[in-house]
């Protein structure tokens, strides 16, 4: 094992624990943790965003190899021809990176109108396409279908179909707030809400589910951090956190009485 | 007023209905720069609003920094872990490629090429780069990066490629720390289920019912449990809440011994099969739930959110949503 | 008199600290995963279809694999995706990834490391690397239209119009199948709407367990072949392509957690009806 990988080990399972340390309470190490979170992935992301956009496919297109502006010095070869009109996302990233200074605070509104303008543009036809047009259209089946079943739990079946039917209107009924939900449109947005509260807690199993599996992974990794060639690394910042938090509790209760 | 007011609506108003149009319309400039350019323009714009998210946080910790705000020597975390980061990201790229393997430092990556060589006889020992030796370790190095040995990744590339400085930054430290700050939620889950999640109507009943059904039959163990055993269940708690109605203790007693020899009959007859009737078995139950009930409540909240995002996207594109702006 | 004592026993037990509770959540993961137990794996609809979708598709094919997650979420979607990977490599597919997460690159490069020697992959040949780009549904409306303007490097930063396994791709409509494995936005929402709906081209995605339900009309409707749901949807599509791996693994300290707090919500229920009945029964 590299050196490089060892000092990596530890520091990872120091950083796991001391985020888990929260369970205990907040603590110096979640603290510790915690703004190292905010200043590692703020530039992190900043870096990817740059080398993965900003550089191939900005200062590609605006600095190619043997293009207009080659006489300052600067090529980026990516393959792209020179193109004048990204001088336009430059000049609004830029205005929005100015826009950190109080005085220019409005200049990242054109940068952001832009990104509001296009993500509108192509939501609205988006959302309108498959979450409207597509599930209408799914949703319109023969409710007695060719030799269906009355009942089949795992497969298509009249019952299944009624149910389906009924609990789409219904629910869809229920976001309909135009007409005051009385009388008999009340007791449908009724049923509605009984298939909203099942689809609710199933939405709850399946947080759950995944919370748990993401807890798995992280045991799994410290488990394998405990390892002997890792020194153990995991056992003893364990011990080593919880020796501290204890001494840390004692002090606190000291300086209270 | 212009500035600030009337151009950022036009652009919305311009650039939002081309990008919508161009859904629509047959007319290959429009197509060409909306699909093409227009997106590209978007997500060059987005990388720039990341350098402005990373900005704004330094201004913000910086300013804790220097007024001494409480938990100041925090913000210096935040601050030296930013640069710590930012440096590996745009200063020292730290992939050095000798063939396969790959080192942080170009000294490394030398020194992994440089073989000592003291052979019996040699009063000095000599240094070998492939087949070629030197009396003076400077030589050999020199020779090795005159030959183009060692192959530095390229710029760019040092953030998408093993091996390099960044990489490892993302495995030990943004890794560890994203990945255990979701997981931290599972325990908070845990206890919110234990202390707020109570039957307290017929609604919270569903709710809390189709949650458990689908987090027990979804997992390897619902598929162990027996639908006899939960038809055993079933019987035992109509029991109790009969007692709750009636409040006699004769009926409820009656009801639950009836209850229980009737499925113990109808087992003994079948003989037991653990996944019949199907509708107690929670596998396929939960199955059910989530494919038929839960379905339905699903597309409605889909189309729900659909149509609610449709009109608002609209909203902008005609200037009557006009959020962006802080207003 | 034993009834009321247990009564009472159930209601302090009730208010007991929470940090009590993490600890109890903490075992039920850390203990199967110590001891490991195999539990038998029970394939659902969703997961048979999903298989069935990527059988479907003609042998050497090109298809597309999208990485969009992270590290935050790797335990859900990486097994799927390394099981998925395999099928398709198996299957003979050339594989064109893409990631519309940043992370996602290095889960991608993860991927193909756990899988390089099975398949003896060779880079260019068996699959091409293209990389992550900023700009969510921009970047597949991007890809429906034009990849080389979205992609002029690959992530090694090599020329696409270089790579011969490039050729013939303009855009997503020269795929046979497009797979999402995501966690969250951007991910198979996006490529649902920008992707696979305007070009028709076959998709499916496997998500993690948070988003599983939003999806699901997607998959009734057809617009998705069929799901991989979560961690335990990984560990069905591992035994169906015949290769256990850490999703399997996995399943019986889900198990075991997930029991665990049922227990926790119905005791909790109990202790919270026994409460209100004596406060009812002080009140009068």
């Amino acid at each position: 094992m590299t050196l490089s990988t060892m000092i990596g080990a530890w520091i990872a399972v120091f950083l796991t624990l001391s985020i888990f340390s929260y369970l205990y309470k907040d603590n110096p190490f979640y603290k510790i943790a915690e703004h190292v979170f905010v200043g590692v992935s703020a530039a992190y992301v900043a870096a990817i965003s740059f080398w993965t956009q900003i550089y191939p496919n900005l200062l590609g297109r605006l600095f190619p190899k043997d293009g207009p502006l080659s006489f300052t010095g600067l090529e980026f070869d990516f393959n792209h021809s020179f193109n004048i009109l990204y001088i336009f996302p430059l000049l609004l990233g830029l205005m929005m990176i100015l826009s950190v200074f109080q005085k220019f605070n409005w200049m990242a509104r054109w940068g952001i109108a832009y990104t509001v303008a296009i993500a509108a543009g192509l939501k609205a036809f988006g959302y309108l396409n498959s979450n409207v047009l597509n599930q209408v259209s799914a949703s319109v089946v023969s409710l007695f279908g060719e030799n269906l079943p009355f009942f089949n739990i795992s497969g298509d079946s009249v019952f299944n179909n009624i149910v389906l039917l009924l609990g789409t209107i219904s629910s869809l009924m229920y976001f309909y707030f135009s007409k005051e939900q009385r009388g008999n449109f009340g007791k449908l947005t009724r049923v509605g809400i009984y298939f909203l509260m099942i689809s609710f807690g199933a939405s709850f199993g399946f947080a759950v589910m995944g919370r748990i599996s993401l807890l798995v992974g992280r045991f799994r990794e410290l488990i394998a951090y405990s390892e002997p060639s890792y020194n153990y690394s995991t056992i003893w910042l364990l011990f080593l956190i919880i020796a501290f938090l204890f001494y840390h509790s004692i002090r606190e209760k000291e300086s209270n009485t | 007023m212009i500035l600030k007011r009337y151009i950022p609506i036009a652009i919305v108003a311009i650039f939002g209905s081309l990008t919508l149009s161009a859904w629509f319309i047959d007319n290959e400039t429009i197509e060409t720069f909306a699909n093409d350019d227009a997106t590209q323009f978007f997500d060059i714009i987005a990388a720039f609003a990341v350098f402005l998210g990373a900005l704004n946080l330094l201004k913000l910790q910086f300013i804790k920094f220097i007024k001494k705000q409480k938990g100041w020597q925090y913000s210096a975390i935040s601050i030296i872990s930013f640069f710590f980061a930012f440096t590996i990201g745009f200063f020292i790229r730290g992939a050095y490629f000798v063939e396969d393997k790959v080192f942080f430092t170009e000294e490394a990556a030398l020194e992994s090429l440089i073989t000592v060589d003291i052979s019996k006889g040699q009063q000095e020992p000599s240094y070998k780069v492939q087949e070629n030796s030197f009396k003076d370790i400077s030589d050999a190095k020199n020779f090795a990066i005159k030959q183009n040995l060692i192959t530095p990744v390229d710029w760019g590339a040092h953030v998408q490629k093993n091996g390099s400085l960044f990489q490892w930054m993302f495995k030990y430290i943004f890794s560890p720390l994203s990945a255990t700050m979701f997981a931290l939620l599972a325990f908070f889950v845990a206890s919110a289920s234990f202390r707020a999640f109570r039957a307290r109507n017929f609604e919270a009943s569903l709710l809390l019912l189709a949650g458990i059904i689908i987090m027990i039959g979804r997992v390897p163990a619902g598929g162990l449990i027996s639908s006899w055993m939960v038809m055993y269940l079933i019987v035992l708690v109509s029991g109790l809440y009969i007692h709750y109605l009636k409040k006699k203790n004769n009926v409820t007693i009656i009801f639950t011994l009836a209850g229980f020899i009737l499925v113990t009959i109808a087992g003994m007859i079948t003989g037991w099969p653990l996944d019949k009737p199907s509708i107690f078995y929670l596998p396929l139950l939960q199955e059910w739930i989530y494919l038929v009930p839960n379905a339905a409540g699903s597309t409605a909240i889909l189309m729900g959110i659909g149509l609610g995002i449709v009109v608002t996207s609209l909203r902008y594109i005609f200037g009557l949503e006009k959020s962006y702006l802080g207003e | 008199m034993m009834i009321r004592k247990l009564e009472n026993l159930i209601i302090k037990v009730g208010d007991v600290d929470r940090r009590v509770i993490f600890v109890l959540i903490g075992l039920a993961v850390l203990i199967p995963l110590l001891t490991p137990v195999s539990l038998p794996i029970r394939e659902t609809p969703t997961t048979v279809k999903f298989y069935e979708g990527i059988e479907e598709i003609p042998k050497g094919s090109k298809v597309l694999v999208s990485f969009d997650y992270g590290p935050s979420t790797r335990p859900e979607i990486h097994p799927m995706n390394v099981a998925v990977l395999r099928h398709m490599l198996r299957n003979e597919h050339k594989v064109y990834i893409s990631c519309l997460w940043p992370d996602g690159i290095y889960m991608a490069l993860d991927a193909l490391e756990d899988i390089s020697d099975e398949f003896s992959l060779k880079e260019y040949e068996d699959y091409v690397l293209l990389g992550y780009r900023p700009g969510a549904e921009a970047v597949i409306k991007g890809l429906a239209s034009d990849l080389r303007k979205v992609y002029t490097v690959d992530a090694n930063g090599k020329f696409i119009d270089d790579i011969e396994m490039m050729d013939n791709v303009k855009n997503l409509n020269d795929f046979a199948y497009i797979y999402s494995g995501s966690a969250g936005y951007p991910g198979t929402f996006e490529w649902v709407k920008y992707g696979g709906d305007p070009t028709g081209v076959r998709m499916s995605s496997g998500t993690t367990s948070v988003q599983v339900n939003e999806v699901i009309p997607y998959v009734r409707s057809g617009q998705l072949i069929g799901l991989l749901a979560g961690m335990p949807g990984a560990a069905e599509y591992e035994k169906l392509v015949e290769s256990p791996g850490i999703a399997i693994k996995g399943m019986a300290a889900q198990s075991f957690a997930h029991i665990v707090i049922v227990v926790f919500i119905i005791f909790g229920n109990i202790a919270f009806f026994l409460k209100q009945k004596k406060e009812r029964k002080y009140s009068k």
